[in-house]
């Protein structure tokens, strides 16, 4: 989990089809988006969050698990235990139901994965677990333009979007197909939640055209890459966050400039 | 009251106009063809008003009236009756001694909520001192939003709320989200939750809010004068034309381009004044001012009195 300059530390894996096998750890994957002028711009999208559920299909006494357990936590008041394995680092919300839902995943098997592992390391506390009905909820992609956006014009114009500078910086805008929500800041970054990863992909190529119109200059330099420490801290600073059970959850993105987060919840089914 | 009725030809009409429709005059009480001026038919009932009343004084009884003014838009036509209770004389009391008939005033169930809730709206206009336009706009919005019922779980604090948002940005007077918050129990975010709800509900959209919506408020309560006001809301609509502040909210650059406008004039306000009548935060405040500085040369009006130039201007 390094990270490597300019390069994002975390990158998928060979999940896009633009032809480019992309290779485990390669630094990144690469979309082919042609301008009006001649070469194509490449613009890398990097997945920083899947979020899948699954159930055990048994009753679990999380007050037992918390006590036999490691890396638990229990939160009584929400009837909730959050377990955390290494590798792939991921945390999951297991609920006496024996729902439980894993985030932190980075890449659709990796998730699948970490679900198991942690069906496993309750099923060595005893329980007759069942893997069973696993779905992928959630994942989150980022991409960065390299250029500024005017998202005043864009939300004027684009009245399906919804911009509420009070709220929240950036514009939110849903497209039903591919089923995806878009979350496009000024600076030229946009956050996709999206089902599947392929929508991601469909997801940008859907909205650069009607975003580049609205360029408003190039970014600046120091902006230019989603900060890979910040997106590790991100994804590290869970311990602070509330699940309820409604898979409601305090949104990975807070600007520092707006105190609120958004209403908008990345692990909240997108399906 | 005299008005065109349809012509119940059939019933009666005009012997020689069988066709024309007929004219009916209430007050004399007649049916009158147009052609030829013959009253047709006579005896019609009177429906004005029995009498007319001259006083100036403002009787809680208006006798030309039978009951309170409906509110038919918002509400089921509440037709039903009551028994009133006559507080002079003696009661009628049943066996216990309580009095008998002691229900006068249950009111529809359904319009209960609608009632308390209009009372919500009215009262948060109230502290807002919004003119009862608004409150009519956010009563109908209430209504709208209780009608589709995709609303129905959250609070009805919380709607009232977001009507009130809503109105305000409808009639074009927007109030922040704080202000709202301010006037009501509810908070921030569960108003914005409810809010964006409600645009979807109704299928609105509603304007963008720019800076120049707040600068009247905002430098009114702290007592700046008129040419401070212009100056900083050009300040405000050049800084966003210019680019300066992308992303910013525009409340914090309204904030910003006032502390810019006031620290260059006699009167100067802290950042913690401006903030605090504007909501926002003073490192807020600070950043915009920072990101507006450097084009401070560009950003004030040309007939602007300095009473400190520029170059003396605070940098943060």
């Amino acid at each position: 989990m390094m990270a490597d300059g300019v390069v994002l530390p975390h990158m998928m894996q060979a999940q896009f089809q633009n032809g480019t096998p992309a290779v485990l750890g390669a630094p990144e994957v690469i979309e082919d988006v042609t301008m009006p002028e001649d070469e194509p711009l490449n613009i890398s999208i990097s997945i920083s969050n899947v979020v899948c559920t699954f159930s055990t299909k048994c009753h679990l006494n999380l007050k037992k698990i918390a006590m036999e357990g490691s890396n638990v936590e229990y939160h009584r008041q929400h009837g909730m235990l959050n377990m955390r394995i290494r590798r792939p680092y991921t945390t999951a919300s297991v609920w006496s139901s024996g729902k439980i839902t894993c985030t932190g995943a980075l890449t659709e098997e990796d998730a699948k994965i970490a679900a198991r592992r942690f069906a496993r390391k309750i099923q060595k506390l005893g329980y007759k677990v069942k893997f069973s009905n696993f779905r992928i909820v959630n994942v989150l992609g980022t991409c960065a333009l390299p250029f500024c956006l005017n998202i005043t014009n864009f939300s004027r114009e684009h009245k399906e979007a919804s911009y509420e500078p009070e709220l929240h910086p950036g514009v939110t805008y849903r497209i039903k197909d591919p089923k995806a929500t878009l979350k496009i800041f000024s600076t030229g970054s946009i956050t996709v939640t999206a089902p599947r990863v392929a929508n991601i992909q469909s997801a940008i190529e859907f909205i650069f055209p009607l975003v580049e119109r609205f360029n408003a200059g190039p970014r600046a330099e120091s902006t230019v890459s989603v900060n890979p420490e910040k997106l590790k801290n991100k994804n590290r600073r869970i311990a602070n966050r509330v699940h309820k059970p409604e898979l409601e959850v305090e949104d990975y993105e807070s600007d520092s400039d707006f105190e609120d987060s958004e209403d908008f919840d990345s692990d909240e089914s997108q399906d | 009251m005299a008005s065109t009725s349809k012509s119940r030809g059939l019933l009666i009409s005009c012997p020689e106009h069988p066709e024309t429709p007929l004219v009916e005059d209430y007050h004399a009480g007649d049916m009158i063809c147009p052609e030829c001026g013959r009253v047709v038919g006579d005896r019609v009932v009177d429906v004005g008003t029995e009498w007319r009343t001259f006083s100036n004084e403002k009787n809680n009884k208006d006798p030309s009236r039978v009951g309170a003014a409906e509110n038919p838009l918002l509400e089921g036509g509440d037709l039903s009756t009551m028994i009133a209770i006559d507080p002079t004389s003696a009661q009628q009391l049943d066996e216990f001694g309580k009095p008998m008939y002691r229900n006068r005033r249950t009111v529809n169930s359904a319009d209960r909520a609608l009632i308390n809730a209009f009372r919500e709206i009215r009262q948060m206009a109230d502290r807002l001192n919004l003119p009862e336009m608004v409150s009519e706009r956010g009563n109908t919005l209430f209504k709208q939003v209780n009608d589709t019922k995709s609303l129905k779980g959250r609070s009805n604090d919380a709607v009232c709320s977001a009507c009130m948002y809503i109105a305000c940005r409808q009639e074009g007077v927007p109030r922040t989200f704080k202000e709202i918050c301010a006037v009501s129990k509810v908070s921030k975010k569960e108003i914005g939750r409810v809010f964006k709800l409600i645009l979807k509900a109704l299928e609105t959209n509603v304007d963008l809010i720019t800076t120049g919506d707040f600068m009247a408020r905002f430098c009114s309560n702290l007592a700046l004068s008129q040419k401070i006001q212009k100056a900083a809301t050009y300040i405000a609509t050049k800084a966003v034309d210019l680019y300066l502040v992308p992303g910013r909210s525009p409340v914090s650059v309204a904030a910003a381009a006032i502390y810019m406008a006031s620290q260059a004039s006699e009167d100067k306000k802290t950042q913690k004044e401006i903030g605090d009548i504007a909501g926002v935060a003073e490192v807020t405040i600070r950043q915009a001012y920072k990101l507006m500085y450097p084009k401070a040369h560009q950003l004030f009006p040309e007939d602007f009195k300095f009473h400190t130039p520029i170059e003396q201007l605070p940098t943060q």
